[in-house]
């Protein structure tokens, strides 16, 4: 963010607590609409809308940066090392009590559908886990990651740093379908 | 999306009621965390962490994997003109409804910097709802929208179709801040 710009996006300040809720749902409204759009806009492609398309990735951009602006007014955006421990919990919170209660309820109501897109992400969360637990260690010490690429499938969003496998493990996906950071 | 991804991806299916809830969570989680690192993404290049800010990126793509694999399951991806119609409503909530009333207790609470957030997310609602209606009488004919420029402030998402102003209308970011889709 280029420092002409440091004033204009709201700031952290102290917050009447149903100010703090109201802004934490909007958090998440926004976000979801953001999803949302960009899996709208895959749609309209595949429909033939290009230009519809690109509106929706717009309007999806918009929101990530409503998104952002009540993620900062939370004071929620702290320095990288505060940011991949926040980022560490919230990945552990899904491994260990999310994910598992939800698969043992989808289980139990035998929803097939809900026990493969909960699987694909548990399974992917577990990757960020670690990655995040070792690029925490190289922060405290101020060191950056290494510049080797970060792969993610498109599919079930395993991800790699370094070269994909030949075929995802999670999914099946072939390695020249995983998308390159 | 092609017929190799379409194979993969999970299904809508019939959700009992207890599944249903927990992948409507699972949304909301997936979707904040989405956007969450995209912002931690900004801070680390700022940090000087490029690596990992893509990193961040690279996690933050995955997690919109999760999204719209469980929005899939849940039904919530249609055709296009079912999409326009969704997306209609949803801003048509939070400007009718949601931020009105987050605001109003923001100011009664004197919380200046959520009403400042929440400000700025209303203004731009009211672009994507005007902007979402068009196409969506579009895309009842069948037709797709005009092949043009949607642009969107990064401080507070204005969002417009063609040029793009000299300066943003809600919060005075010059042109330049604008980014172009």
């Amino acid at each position: 963010m280029a420092d002409a710009f440091k004033n204009t996006p709201p700031a952290p300040e102290d917050k009447g607590a149903m100010t703090a809720e109201n802004i934490a749902a909007a958090l998440a409204g926004e976000s979801q609409a953001s999803q949302k759009y960009l899996a709208f806009g895959d749609v309209a492609d595949a429909e033939g809308y290009p230009n519809v398309a690109r509106l929706f990735r717009a309007v999806a951009y918009a929101e990530s940066t409503h998104a952002r602006n009540h993620l900062s007014v939370l004071g929620k955006i702290g320095t990288t090392t505060e940011n991949l421990k926040a980022a560490w919990g919230g990945e552990t919170f899904e491994i260990d009590e999310m994910y598992p209660a939800y698969n043992a309820v989808a289980k139990l109501q035998e929803n097939k559908s809900a026990q493969t897109t909960i699987r694909y992400a548990l399974k992917a969360e577990m990757d960020h886990q670690g990655i995040y637990d070792g690029t925490l260690k190289g922060v405290e010490g101020k060191k950056d990651l290494g510049a080797e690429p970060v792969r993610v499938c498109p599919i079930c969003g395993h991800t790699v740093i370094g070269d994909a496998p030949d075929e995802c493990p999670q999914c099946g996906t072939a390695a020249e379908y995983f998308k390159e950071f | 999306m092609d017929d190799v991804f379409e194979r993969r991806l999970p299904k809508p299916e019939e959700l009992s009621a207890m599944t249903e809830e927990s992948l409507r969570a699972a949304f909301a989680g997936e979707s904040q965390a989405a956007e969450k690192y995209l912002v931690f993404a900004e801070q680390a290049e700022e940090d000087g962490y490029p690596h990992i800010a893509k990193l961040f990126r690279a996690i933050s793509f995955a997690e919109t994997r999760h999204a719209r694999n469980h929005l899939r399951v849940l039904g919530g991806v249609g055709t296009t003109a079912e999409n326009l119609e969704a997306a209609f409503g949803g801003e048509t909530f939070e400007i009718d409804e949601m931020y009105p009333a987050y605001r109003e207790i923001a100011k009664l609470q004197g919380n200046a910097q959520a009403s400042h957030s929440f400000r700025y997310a209303f203004k731009a609602e009211m672009d994507h709802r005007r902007m979402y209606s068009e196409a969506r009488a579009q895309a009842l004919e069948g037709a797709d929208i005009a092949d043009a420029p949607v642009s969107v402030c990064l401080i507070c998402g204005h969002t417009v179709i063609g040029d793009v102003p000299d300066k943003c209308p809600v919060c005075a970011a010059a042109k330049e801040y604008y980014r172009t889709f």
